[in-house]
């Protein structure tokens, strides 16, 4: 995690605001770094965390998370970490060599029409599973990490249906099991002018507390600079209702750096 | 215009509250819920896209009793079978049933939260006949719904607003907490009025107009004030008399291509040069003037 983020969004595993619905999202950046971040920040928090990691392997969260602290083969084993690796589950499902009930949460795949129902049971299944930590206790509250939501698109589920199905997440994880969910959202140059690829991108915005938006720097490539974040605070909870601040940032190896705009250290 | 319509002023039809992610519009809607509360009157909540808690938040506790809230919200497309009301339930008779269900029920006024979820699970057409059906039969007095204009079509939008008696659009306001709000009402007798006011809400759902935004809190018509005369009260003579104003007038400013300064240039003075062409034989020589078409 990145301490940086947590001092700008003022919280910290240790006390962090729950029933919150995060939206990250990009636009001709990546922001899967910062799925990265609350990946470890929420596993750290001792929260029980349902991970739809959709479009990387196990193995490539497993190694970002090592170098931030985190041990994700540990957390599954543990309990804490429900993972569905998207990537690997979704061959058996296409092939259909296996019909065993693992895979009916891809079931979208098959038949996309269908909507995310089966997705949504997965997920409050796993949130709903009580469990215990090493030292006996409950875990924190769930949270739920979708990397990424648009890749849904693409593979022919409506935007209508993705947006029923964070519904419900909102309404079992946030309303009822005060947990979190952080959901990734992302937009390639190309989909622009796509519709569907709007309407899943505002109605997510619609429905969230937080969102933090990535994108390039307007004035092009910079070395020091690998881009701007936007923060904006949507919730009437927070002091900075409906108020939107911009953060230039920089990735390195173990982490990032969030700097007000004007103050990278390459600058000044 | 726009408290007067919360307020109930102006008689029901069909309210609609535009919003887009920039400014949301359900605290107007909690506003429109607690002025119907304290009219007396029964409030039906079709809630699908937020939770009865939340919606109950800031609303007068006494008053709160009288809500029916119809629960789409947690489950408003029966997935987990929660539900008392599901999306699909949206129709006139199933409408009509519910209002008409309720002890003592007198002068209804409906709650949707939001039309924008509706409209993703019916045609718009379906819709827009229902509601007009919700209106000719008179079970209801006032519709109020939420609608997230930057999740449809135009089209859509344009055709649910046309049905309307009064739409509200809000938007933020330039760096001010509080909302602008422009406000489309249309009469019975088919005219349409239009404005646009500022407005902010309070914790417990109370709506609050300003005329202006850096005066908050404040609805003022300040008195024009008689504007100073600059040239009173001075020790020397900044005004002009008659005679003066019109020599002024006369004046004719330098660079002001005027009929006379286009003579003056094209008169020969004495002394210039002159140019005289003696056309060859081989020449076509023509004497009109080629710049004859020219508007100079």
């Amino acid at each position: 995690m990145f301490p940086e983020l947590n001092s700008i969004l003022s919280s910290s595993p240790d006390s962090f605001r729950t029933g919150d619905f995060i939206v990250l999202s990009d636009r001709q950046a990546d922001a899967s770094f910062l799925i990265h971040h609350y990946l470890s920040f929420y596993l750290r928090a001792g929260c029980k965390v349902c991970f739809l990691g959709l479009v990387q392997s196990f193995s490539h969260y497993s190694a970002v998370s090592q170098r931030l602290g985190v041990s994700l083969t540990q957390a599954r084993e543990k309990g804490q970490l429900v993972f569905l690796e998207g990537l690997k589950d979704s061959i058996g499902v296409i092939s259909q060599e296996e019909s065993s009930q693992s895979k009916l949460p891809l079931s979208y795949l098959r038949s996309p029409g269908a909507g995310l129902e089966c997705l949504f049971k997965f997920v409050e299944s796993s949130v709903r599973q009580n469990g215990e930590n090493e030292d006996g206790e409950k875990w924190g509250p769930p949270v739920l990490l979708i990397d990424d939501l648009s890749v849904l698109l693409s593979l022919g589920v409506s935007a209508g249906a993705i947006l029923d199905f964070t519904l419900y997440c909102q309404a079992t994880i946030c309303s009822e099991l005060q947990g979190n969910i952080v959901i990734l959202v992302r937009r390639e140059e190309e989909d622009v002018d796509d519709e569907g690829s709007n309407l899943l991108q505002k109605g997510v915005i619609h429905q969230c507390s937080l969102a933090l938006h990535v994108e390039g720097l307007p004035t092009g490539y910079c070395r020091d600079i690998h881009g701007q974040m936007e923060v904006w605070w949507r919730s009437r909870e927070f002091a900075m209702y409906n108020q939107r601040k911009m953060f230039h940032y920089k990735v390195h190896d173990k982490g990032a750096s969030f700097f007000a705009r004007g103050t990278s250290s390459a600058v000044l | 215009m726009l408290l007067n319509i919360v307020h109930g002023t102006e008689s029901g039809g069909f309210i609609v509250i535009e919003d887009t992610v920039k400014y949301s519009g359900r605290e107007i809607l909690k506003c429109f819920i607690n002025a119907a509360l304290k009219r007396g009157e029964d409030v039906h909540v079709m809630g699908f896209e937020t939770s009865e808690a939340e919606l109950r938040a800031g609303l007068d506790s006494s008053c709160v009793q009288k809500i029916h809230f119809h629960k789409g919200h947690p489950d408003p497309l029966g997935w987990t079978c929660k539900s008392s009301f599901t999306v699909q339930q949206f129709t006139t008779r199933d409408i009509t049933r519910l209002v008409q269900n309720t002890p003592y029920n007198k002068a209804s006024v409906l709650i949707v939260d939001s039309l924008s979820f509706v409209l993703r699970h019916h045609q718009p057409v379906v819709i827009c006949q229902r509601l007009q059906e919700l209106k000719k039969v008179g079970v209801v007095k006032t519709i109020v719904g939420l609608l997230h204009s930057d999740l449809h079509l135009q089209g859509v939008v344009e055709s649910v607003c046309h049905l309307a008696n009064a739409v509200i659009s809000v938007a933020p306001a330039n760096n001010e907490h509080c909302g602008v709000a422009k406000t489309t009402r249309r009469t019975k007798s088919g005219k349409l009025m239009q404005e646009e006011e500022y407005f902010d809400m309070s914790e417990d759902a109370a709506l609050s107009v300003q005329t202006r935004p850096h005066q908050p809190g404040h609805v003022q018509t300040e008195p024009d004030k008689p504007k100073a005369d600059p040239t009173s009260n001075l020790t020397f003579n900044l005004r002009l008399s008659k005679k003066e104003k019109e020599a002024k007038e006369k004046v004719a400013l330098p660079f002001v291509f005027s009929q006379e300064k286009k003579s003056a240039l094209l008169r020969p003075t004495p002394g210039s040069g002159r140019i005289t062409y003696e056309p060859d034989a081989n020449d076509d020589f023509d004497e009109e003037d080629p710049d004859d078409d020219l508007d100079v």
